[in-house]
């Protein structure tokens, strides 16, 4: 199984970032000096307190908002500096919400995203591929539904495969799993980890600790009070880090390489 | 596993084999499908619009046919064209169902601009009522969405969701200022400018005979937008999502507000303000299969056209000898078949 010619990595940095809440210049500070290099075949994830940063922090990874300060560079250039038609076949970024205000089907959803990185396919090589990633995220059966009469988790999965299918090795993902049950998290947590075997680059917001743990290389946590602490998921999903950045007492519990996090929702420290 | 530009051959084989078949041979029959049964059904009523007159049904002599019957007949399927087209851009940039020329308030802006040309510019100026029509018509749009992108968050999915209601209540503000504005210009005109404006408030047809600009018109804005519907579709999936797919948002907006305004204003111009329309016609078009906007812009201009078309026919033919200003009948016609469409498609 070869990668294509144009599956062209890139690392993605992050220099001397600061972000305020909105990109806006008078918004709440997010982070302030993120200095940090996300390599092609690491999976990221990004964990902190709701209104944190984390959605923000990926709008800016994808080019959609500028940072306050200091810059993002994906290979060797700016990410401001990228074509448009460039950066999307270089990244991919699958939002929080999704807006259907047409009927459509969930395999033109996903196809739209493959034609617009390469308009060359003929209509019968998009849905190919579409159903193709249909298939990856367990929702083949779904591919003549509209999608806006799909639950919460079957327009996810139809999200994710559309985000997939638009071939670019760099995936941005925000929370990606919200709507997902077990079985589909596990699915995912493949699909994630084969994509990083193939020198494909994740970065995902994610709110459950355990499932972030599972699904990561890396983890950047942020406190919601401009701090973030990233690294090595071993490095930084610690009890008293995480603890710290939500403002709970949290227990880990070992299990070989394994960590099971679990926080005490019932006592404040 | 493989990357999505890969050969998708072997598809098959993990998707199975259920999920193979169903659209693969489905579009292309519908879209012949849907090609036969509008362009028949454009025919139809252009045959039923030349063959009806207030006097009864029958084949016209030749002057009427040719003076009165078919400029009439094409003026009104040009006007029709222009608003569905219009209004089938608005639904895609806007994200909304319900966008609408007349509800967003570019026909009440496209009225206050041509009348206030026929007030201000020397009676007799050649072309003052369609100039003052597409001005007002751009105007005003350029205002609906000046002023609601703030509340639409630049189009990040921060305040995406409710900034399409924005869009659709600033627009309804718009048009109720344009009417008072028009009430304003009427309680200002002589007698001898009254009669005409009011005749051509009403949304009326009737001595439309002037045809070739709004299919000029019509002809210019299907161009200018269709070779980027593939982008208006997916904006109207989200402003921040067809940008990361390389989309150049903001010229695409003013791209469909030049393209919606120019179509909008050359309707009212031809025929005064007539609403419904650009709010069934790609509806109609989504619910015959059509959805993807390379299919949804060009159709909805063919049915828009045809459906005023036999609005009009009714309209003259109804109590004739009397006539009926053709908003009433696009109203009264438009209204059940709207709700016909959707309630069948609910259950």
């Amino acid at each position: 199984m070869t990668a294509p010619v144009r599956w062209q990595t890139h690392a993605l940095r992050l220099d001397q970032l600061a972000l305020r809440a909105g990109g806006r210049a008078q918004g709440r500070l997010l982070c302030e000096v993120l200095d940090l290099r996300i390599a092609p075949g690491e999976r990221w994830v990004i964990l902190g307190p709701n209104g944190a940063g984390k959605s923000t922090l990926l709008m800016a990874l994808a080019g959609l908002l500028s940072p306050a300060a200091g810059r993002v560079v994906l290979g060797d250039r700016v990410l401001s500096g990228w074509r448009g038609q460039d950066l999307a076949c270089a990244r991919a970024w699958c939002p929080q919400f999704w807006m259907d205000p047409f009927p459509v089907t969930a395999w033109e959803t996903v196809a739209s995203a493959v034609l617009a990185t390469d308009a060359r396919h003929d209509a019968a090589t998009a849905r190919g591929i579409a159903r193709h990633w249909l298939g990856q995220l367990d929702a083949a059966h779904l591919a003549e539904r509209d999608v806006r009469l799909l639950s919460g988790g079957e327009r996810q999965r139809v999200a994710l495969a559309t985000t997939f299918a638009q071939g670019a090795p760099l995936i941005l993902l925000d929370e990606p799993t919200s709507h997902l049950d077990w079985p589909h998290q596990g699915l995912l947590r493949d699909v994630l980890h084969r994509w990083s075997a193939q020198q494909g680059t994740i970065v995902a917001a994610v709110h459950d600790v355990n499932l972030a743990w599972l699904l990561a290389t890396h983890a950047l946590l942020m406190d919601g009070k401009a701090n973030a602490t990233y690294g090595p998921r071993e490095q930084v999903l610690t009890a008293e880090a995480i603890g710290s950045a939500y403002g709970l007492s949290v227990g880990v519990f070992l299990d070989g390489d394994s960590r099971w996090f679990r926080a005490n929702l019932e006592r404040q420290p | 596993m493989t990357f999505a530009s890969s050969s998708p051959v072997h598809d098959k084989a993990e998707v199975g084999p259920e999920a193979e078949q169903p659209s693969v041979n489905l579009v292309a029959p519908s879209l012949a499908l849907a090609t036969t049964l509008s362009v028949s059904f454009v025919l139809g009523v252009f045959a039923l619009g030349l063959l009806s007159g207030s006097s009864g049904w029958g084949v016209p002599g030749h002057d009427i046919l040719w003076k009165i019957r078919v400029p009439r007949v094409l003026a009104a399927f040009g006007t029709g064209a222009a608003l569905a087209l219009a209004g089938a851009i608005i639904q895609l940039v806007t994200r909304n169902p319900l966008g609408d020329p007349h509800v967003l308030g570019v026909t009440g802006g496209a009225s206050v601009g041509a009348l206030l040309f026929i007030l201000l510019l020397p009676a007799g100026s050649y072309w003052t009522l369609e100039l003052g029509a597409m001005l007002g018509a751009l105007a005003s749009m350029t205002l609906v969405f000046a002023l609601a992108w703030r509340s639409m968050g630049q189009g990040l999915p921060l305040g995406g969701q409710s900034g399409t209601a924005t869009v659709l209540l600033v627009g309804v503000m718009v048009g109720t200022a344009c009417g008072a504005a028009v009430s304003f210009i009427l309680a200002l005109a002589s007698d001898a400018q009254l009669r005409p404006i009011v005749f051509w408030i009403l949304g009326d047809l009737n001595g439309a005979t002037l045809w070739s600009p709004v299919w000029v018109v019509v002809a210019f804005a299907l161009l200018l937008a269709w070779p980027k519907a593939r982008e208006l579709d997916w904006l109207a999936r989200g402003d921040a999502w067809a940008w990361t797919l390389g989309v150049p948002v903001a010229r695409r907006r003013r791209l469909a507000i030049l393209a919606a305004g120019l179509a909008t204003g050359a309707a009212v111009a031809t025929a005064g303000s007539i609403g419904f329309v650009g709010l069934v016609a790609p509806h109609a078009v989504r619910l015959l299969g059509l959805r993807s906007a390379r299919q949804l812009l060009p159709f909805s201009a063919l049915l828009g056209g045809g459906f005023l078309v036999l609005a009009d026919t009714v309209a003259r033919t109804l109590i004739s000898p009397g006539q009926l200003p053709v908003g009433v009948v696009s109203a009264a016609v438009g209204v059940p078949f709207f709700l016909f469409l959707m309630l069948r498609r609910r259950t």
